[in-house]
């Protein structure tokens, strides 16, 4: 076997796995199937060659190579067919087919005539073919192609760069890289001319064919200095490491016998050994000086956005909070556009928060919010991951689906090239929209670790920030609630004040009104009698108000006593009649109908009619703002506000039911009623929050009862009590 | 005539009733403390007397403890601003010998009736 038949053989099997996989990969996308056509001519080309390398007869290895040789027209017209595809370029579509179709022809000349292949020649390696008299024309078919091509790169690169996206100009750079290795393989042509050098060709045009795999298959392609000078430093390491031995064996050799002897082999077998085991060290660290050099900006900015993101948990207003993260992103890292979107538990969606955009002239507007159950988000919730635009278009491009199409489009609306999800708890709480970075280049997988780290301690921080306002909030609510509680301490004190201020009334327009009385009034004139009169009826009036101002200060007394927990036998009609006595001077009776829906013979309860009050008290008072909430809020026809309150025993509990047809709570709001300082009431009449913490206290704590509720939201709200019922005394 | 005795801080209160029931022929005389009502009772020895329970200085309850020291038959009203139940008053004026307990805000033609029927 001819020793240098195997390499293109090997080569040409590399050739015919890389084009099955790159096809297989994807078989309906134009790139996958424009490279599987360079592979297999390629794999053609090279096992024909190989072959004819190795026959050892004239005519055979003539045949081989004229059909090798039409392998190698396919690889310009490919690579041409390849820009022109990647560049999208449809004008140029009609010089793609002409070539294919001079392919055809130039195919013709080589197999059947003598003009583009005169004979083959044998070198010391296999036979070759010789060129013949149309050759060179071939020749500038070939290079015109190639050249072409890159012209046409070098044109969007340089001058139509605004047209590019950034993952399409870090391709085009590896193209430039394919064509600049692939400029090697022509020394192939050199041998046709009859120049005896061996055709290594094959292997600068293996590694075009892996730049453009690696092109088509990658998504996120590695920033294209660091390839080189990976590259670079790897084979200059390793040609140091193996080189080294292998010179001693070579050109040291007759020095070394002679100080060593027979067993001379042992230092070059001894130096490999020694360079073997280092080679790695050097490398790496080789190769970490000079990404580090290389990448020196993205360190920078990787390096600010780490210490922004510790930094971030100690501010704790959430706006400043949230503009600083869009400023850091923005300016550090040099983004034109930056967002924030926050789940809004109420409404179930992903609201805006702040953005910042540097593009002064496009004034972009960004949608303001979006459903959590939109499929992007979905696929946000699912991942985990950032969703890169580019890659989510070509996961589209290549398998196209509606679903995959909506995504796409969400994330042009929100001006996405990356958005980087946010997760507290396994739940996502919000997201982080990234426009381009302004140098063009796109975003690496370092770029992306350090956005997620600062995703993730930007959650934390805005949860900290949120519950910091959340606890000021609270901290107010307490602060109104004490006042409230002040006031009634003073109750006792204003009563006494305002009583006296009524004692006094009355007793002057009633000694006023005696003194009247007892004048003889005959003898005034009607004027007189007449004016005289008005004053007594004026006077009485006063008396009838001071007696009404007394029954309240006497109600508010009723109120806040801090009373006994004494537990009496108490009727359910005692306790409405008590508390609608004080309820009036807070709510509009009139607005809403008051039923009760129990009959008379229903049992007493044992509890403290002071307390009893308190509960329905809040039970009406909070029924009567749903009924304005939803007359308010859904404005139907007719719709008229009624509290409804039943009672049956149950065993030896009474149990009491009070149904208001208000705008109900919401499932989520639920769960957290009766928890203090909770309020959803939107009204100005916002309570202290603290009722139905403090009733449900009352219930079970001091009666031993039980409380329950369920709601529909729009519809109404329900509150079961039960109170244990009297025991007869046998 | 009978002697009534008002004691109140209210100043209009005094005024007012005094005059009411001078009309009704009774000899009223009217003091606005406690301190003072007890010089009063002991220097008139008044029929009645309608003592204020809430005053600067001493109270109506303190006032009438000293006054029955020295004279345990004189009728006294007491008058109150406040519930009785939530205090002891309400024993405490019991045990003091208190003919009645009345709140404020009286309409006038409930004291008279109150007045005119304990001086009966």
């Amino acid at each position: 076997m001819n020793l240098y038949a195997l390499p293109p053989l090997l080569t040409s099997l590399v050739f015919v796995f890389l084009s099955i996989f790159v096809l297989i990969k994807d078989s309906r996308n134009i790139f996958n199937r424009i490279f599987f056509l360079l592979g297999t001519t390629s794999a053609v080309w090279l096992c024909c060659y190989a072959l004819a390398f190795n026959s050892s007869s004239e005519s055979t290895a003539d045949v081989l190579l004229r059909i090798g040789y039409c392998g190698i027209i396919f690889i310009a017209v490919a690579f041409f067919h390849y820009t022109v595809a990647f560049l999208d370029l449809k004008k140029m579509k009609t010089i793609v087919g002409a070539s294919y179709l001079l392919s055809l022809v130039w195919i013709m000349l080589f197999l059947k005539t003598s003009l583009l292949i005169k004979g083959v020649k044998r070198y010391s390696w296999g036979y070759y073919p010789l060129a013949g008299v149309l050759h060179p024309l071939f020749l500038i078919f070939f290079i015109g192609l190639v050249s072409f091509a890159l012209t046409l790169l070098f044109y969007f690169f340089f001058l139509k760069s605004k047209e590019l996206t950034s993952l399409k100009r870090i391709q085009i750079k590896y193209l430039f890289l394919a064509f600049f290795v692939f400029n090697f393989a022509s020394v192939d042509f050199l041998p046709n001319y009859g120049i005896n050098i061996y055709p290594f060709g094959y292997l600068p045009a293996l590694l075009f064919a892996l730049i453009i795999a690696y092109v088509i298959l990658r998504y996120r392609l590695i920033d294209i200095r660091i390839t080189v000078t990976r590259a670079g430093i790897f084979i200059a390491v390793y040609t140091f490491v193996l080189g080294l031995p292998f010179a001693l064996a070579g050109f040291a050799k007759g020095w070394l016998i002679d100080i060593y002897g027979a067993s001379w082999w042992i230092i070059p077998l001894a130096a490999m050994a020694v360079l073997a085991t280092t080679g790695p060290f050097f490398y790496v660290h080789l190769q970490r000086k000079t990404e580090e050099a290389l990448l020196k900006e993205q360190r920078r900015y990787q390096n600010t956005l780490k210490h922004a993101a510790i930094g971030m948990t100690r501010i704790r207003n959430l706006q400043k909070l949230l503009s600083l993260i869009t400023h850091i992103v923005t300016k550090t890292v040099r983004i034109d556009y930056a967002a924030i979107y926050l789940y809004t538990a109420p409404t179930n969606e992903f609201t805006l928060q702040v953005f910042r955009d540097s593009d002064r002239q496009r004034h972009r507007v960004p949608p303001a919010k979006l459903s959590a159950d939109s499929p992007m988000i979905r696929w946000l919730h699912l991942n985990k991951d950032p969703m890169i635009y580019e890659e989510i278009k070509r996961v589209v491009q290549d398998t196209p689906n509606p679903v995959g199409k909506q995504i796409e489009e969400h994330m042009r609306q929100i001006l996405a090239s990356v958005i980087i999800p946010s997760f507290l708890d396994q739940k996502l709480s919000g997201f982080i929209v990234l426009g381009d970075k302004m140098s063009g280049q796109i975003y690496t997988s370092d770029d992306l670790n350090v956005f997620q780290v600062l995703a993730s301690q930007a959650a934390l921080a805005i949860e900290n920030a949120q519950f910091y306002e959340d606890a000021k909030e609270m901290q107010a609510q307490i602060a109104q609630a004490e006042k409230m509680a002040t006031i009634g301490t003073m109750a006792d004190g204003l009563s006494h004040q305002i009583n006296n201020r009524f004692y006094a009334l009355s007793l002057i327009a009633g000694d006023t009104i005696d003194t009247i009385k007892l004048t003889d009034t005959q003898k005034c004139s009607p004027e007189i009698q007449e004016m005289i009169k008005n004053i007594n009826s004026a006077l009485e009036k006063i008396q009838v108000n001071v007696t009404q101002g007394g029954e309240v200060v006497k109600g508010i007394l009723k109120y806040t006593r801090k009373g006994d927990h004494k537990l009496d036998p108490i009727s359910l009609d005692q306790i409405i009649d008590a508390t609608l006595e004080m309820v009036k001077y807070k709510v509009k009776l009139a607005e809403l109908d008051i039923i009760r829906e129990y009959p008379p013979e229903t049992p007493k309860i044992t509890g403290n009619l002071v307390q009893m009050q308190e509960v329905f008290f809040n039970f009406i008072d909070n029924a009567y703002d749903a009924i304005v909430e939803r007359r308010n809020t859904l404005k139907e026809d007719g719709y008229r506000g009624k509290i409804t309150i039943s009672a049956r025993p149950r065993g030896d509990m009474l149990e009491i039911t009070v149904q208001d047809n208000g705008m109900g709570v919401k499932k989520e709001d639920g769960k957290k009623l009766f928890t203090p300082f909770f309020t959803t009431k939107i009204s100005a009449r916002k309570g202290t929050g603290l009722g139905l913490y403090v009733i449900r206290n009352i219930i079970t704590e001091h009666h031993g009862g039980k409380i329950a509720f369920d709601s529909i939201h729009m519809a109404g709200t329900r509150f079961i009590l039960e109170l244990p019922i009297v025991k007869a005394i046998s | 005539m009978a002697k009534l005795l008002i004691v109140d801080d209210e100043e209009d209160v005094r005024e007012f009733a005094a005059n009411f029931f001078r009309k009704r022929k009774l000899d009223v005389s009217t003091t606005p403390s406690g301190e003072t009502a007890i010089e009063r009772v002991k220097a008139h020895c008044p029929d009645l007397v309608l003592l204020d329970i809430r005053m600067a200085g001493i109270t109506g309850i303190e006032a009438l403890e000293e006054i029955r020291k020295f004279n345990t038959s004189v009728k006294v009203i007491m008058v109150t601003g406040t519930k009785p139940e939530d205090n002891d008053s309400l024993a405490k004026c019991q045990s003091l010998g208190v003919l009645e307990y009345i709140h404020k805000p009286l309409r006038l033609d409930e004291l008279e009736h109150v007045v005119m029927s304990a001086l009966k």
